[in-house]
């Protein structure tokens, strides 16, 4: 009983970590971060501008 | 020169040659920040579209352009003429509406007509428009070709004038505040390298002029240095008397749908002390490099 719950918590925690990954986080967002923390890639942001001033 | 900072974030920057398609790549998402008109961004955020100012592009770099051989002498002189401006959400819109209440015109006294500025300059050449008011290089573009003259400087009509300002998405200040930090440390501290050295002014507008705008590096040293005070790149915080100004007159002209609160389009909460911020960089390496 006591491993049913465990293993039914842990399905339960993933699936709330899939889910939140799906709306909130996006999966390339998680794929870059996790790049950057591993060194393989620069952070990025792109910044649009008008050539006026 | 290196294409990432001195944290390591690579800041990539995307040419736009005009407003609704940077809109629609902020809606989108395409872009985490951008260089907008003023009136613009609180117009955005009064539609609901989730961007904050967190900065200033620079101050003051705009002109009102007239023919060398009107005659007009005056702001009063431009009542009947049609005069060109760059948006009706650009704060050369705004000024030019503060100029007519201050010299007692009515705000039809004026043809106002929207022209991308790159077109500002030969409109006024082909003789299709009386002037116009736009961000340097274009103000210059009349004056250094000898077709046309400064009217005024808005540093001596609406002095620290506010033209551009960097809009940022308000999920990346919420979730990556740290990216977005060094994003304005980055432009504060090359604006404070920019005022301090008119060395440092011809440098950038060699590098600029090649690598970014397209533009004659002569024209860009012209607009940098003459007189040095044309454009501004310090005192770029965004401060609420002078947003409350542009908020209120451009409220009145009907620019905006609503009122815009300071709080609700603006935070400038990454803003730094400039004497925290240097850039430790003398001259820029040789022009021809691609940064």
């Amino acid at each position: 009983m006591k491993r049913k719950v465990m293993i039914g918590a842990l399905v339960w925690a993933l699936l709330l970590t899939v889910a939140h990954i799906q709306l909130n986080v996006g999966w390339k967002a998680l794929s870059d971060e996790a790049q950057v923390r591993l060194g393989q890639k620069r952070r990025e942001l792109t910044v649009g501008f008008l050539p006026v001033t | 020169m290196t294409d990432h900072s001195d944290e390591g974030t690579l800041f990539r920057s995307r040419k736009f040659t005009d407003w609704p398609t940077v809109k629609e790549a902020l809606i989108s998402k395409d872009i985490g920040g951008v260089f907008i008109l003023a009136p613009m961004a609180m117009q955005l955020v009064a539609d609901g579209i989730p961007i904050k100012v967190v900065y200033l592009g620079h101050r003051d770099g705009t002109a009102i352009i007239v023919g060398k051989d009107s005659g007009i002498n005056d702001f009063k002189g431009l009542a009947g003429k049609t005069i060109a401006i760059p948006s009706r959400y650009a704060n050369q819109n705004i000024l030019m509406h503060k100029s007519m209440k201050e010299w007692g015109m009515p705000y039809d006294s004026i043809d106002l007509r929207e022209l991308p500025p790159p077109e500002h300059p030969t409109a006024l050449q082909a003789g299709t428009i009386d002037g116009y008011i736009v961000g340097e290089p274009f103000a210059a573009k009349a004056e250094v070709d000898g077709f046309g003259k400064v009217l005024y400087h808005t540093k001596d009509i609406w002095p620290e004038f506010i033209s551009c300002v960097l809009v940022v998405q308000e999920d990346l200040i919420e979730g990556r505040r740290e990216l977005i930090q060094e994003l304005v440390d980055g432009i504060a501290k090359s604006g404070k390298w920019l005022d301090e050295d008119i060395e440092h002014r011809m440098d950038a507008a060699e590098v600029s002029a090649k690598n970014y705008y397209f533009q004659d590096p002569e024209l860009l040293k012209y607009v940098l240095s003459k007189p040095v005070d044309r454009v501004k790149y310090t005192n770029l915080a965004p401060l609420k008397p002078d947003f409350d100004e542009i908020m209120e007159l451009a409220h009145e002209i009907g620019v905006l749908s609503r009122r815009v609160g300071f709080d609700e389009y603006a935070d400038p909460s990454f803003v730094r002390d400039l004497e925290e911020l240097d850039w430790n960089m003398d001259r820029l390496p040789s022009a021809e490099s691609k940064p």
